[in-house]
């Protein structure tokens, strides 16, 4: 727990051999407006970028299943041209 | 990466088959050979080819077509046809009526026939000599070899971005979500699209149970959670409507 400027946080890492697996958000300050909106925002963009900067230790993506037109877009077809 | 000097990893080859209305993506070992030959790799294609012109409802002259009108009885359709509904009709039972294989009113098994596929198409590798490879079946995953896969699990909610990586050996991951074409996932007692989450992934050893448990688990919504902890040898995964989370109580040995 660290005790910011703007209230308390807490971050909650889950690592298993070297690598975080999961983050999460404990707490967060929601005294104002704008608390919770930089908590809706930026903490689940920070938690996704940690884990992403990872991806290239990534095999395979699971997620709902896509046309054979959305694959284009799909984290799976950037990982299939990679060899 | 060629396997050659230093990295003593054998050489891998990567594929991507449009079939099924999807994409399958193989990683395979380059002794598995080439998509279109008579190696294991190429038998795998072949075999997903053969599904999509057996099981497609969209295909007039498929089995599964032709079948659910009426027009041929289960004896003249491809033997595989009867293992399908035998299946389903388990699973249908086991998820007291949440996976069906009439989810718009009209026969179509392929909540179940997508993960048996890329299943069959993993088992067709190593049996071909194949000790690690996996399957990617436009999102739902088999994945065979003693050592540890990392899958990453794609955030229904922010799209292009990872909300969790699973690890395991050996391991079937599926996610049921809102797909890109809207919700195809609809509660079949109410006919609407399930409330209140957004994706659920479920983890188990094979992929043909583990993505119809996962449309059936998606589909009975905030209640999936109390059901998977009474499956044996399954452990989910959900992220909610609203961006929150949950997993069942064993899901953790998963993380890494």
């Amino acid at each position: 727990m660290a005790n910011t400027a703007y209230g308390p946080v807490q971050i909650q890492l889950i690592e298993r051999s070297g690598k975080i697996v999961k983050v999460a958000v404990l707490v967060q300050p929601t005294n104002t407006l704008h608390d919770v909106q930089i908590g809706e925002f930026a903490f689940p963009k920070l938690i996704s970028e940690t884990l992403a900067a990872q991806s290239s230790k990534i095999d395979a993506v699971s997620g709902a299943t896509y046309t054979s037109a959305g694959y284009v877009k799909s984290l799976q077809s950037a990982l299939d041209k990679r060899s | 990466m060629t396997g050659a000097g230093t990295d003593a990893r054998p050489a891998r080859r990567r594929h991507a088959e449009h079939v099924m209305g999807t994409v399958v993506s193989f990683d395979v070992p380059a002794s598995a050979g080439e998509p279109h030959g008579d190696a294991p790799l190429g038998r795998a294609v072949r075999w997903l080819h053969w599904v999509d012109a057996t099981f497609s409802p969209y295909r007039d002259d498929s089995d599964v077509t032709r079948f659910g009108r009426g027009a041929v009885p289960l004896a003249e359709c491809a033997p595989e046809l009867a293992e399908v509904l035998e299946a389903c009709a388990a699973i249908s039972a086991r998820s007291g009526g949440y996976f069906t294989t009439t989810p718009g009113g009209r026969f179509d098994p392929s909540g179940y026939v997508k993960g048996w596929a890329v299943e069959r198409a993993a088992a067709i590798l190593t049996a071909g000599g194949s000790a690690e490879h996996s399957v990617n079946g436009g999102g739902d995953v088999q994945c065979a070899g003693d050592r540890l896969w990392r899958i990453g699990i794609a955030d229904p909610l922010r799209p292009g971005r990872l909300a969790l990586v699973v690890a395991g050996r050996n391991l079937a991951v599926a996610t049921s979500g809102v797909a890109e074409r809207g919700a195809h996932i609809v509660d079949p007692y109410t006919g609407q699209p399930p409330a209140g989450l957004a994706s659920l992934t479920l983890v188990g050893a094979r992929l043909a149970e583990t993505d119809a448990y996962a449309t059936a688990a998606f589909a009975m919504g905030s209640a999936a959670r109390d059901w998977v902890e009474g499956l044996d040898g399954y452990e989910a995964f959900a992220i909610t409507a609203a961006g929150g989370t949950w997993q069942t109580s064993g899901f953790d040995r998963y993380l890494g």
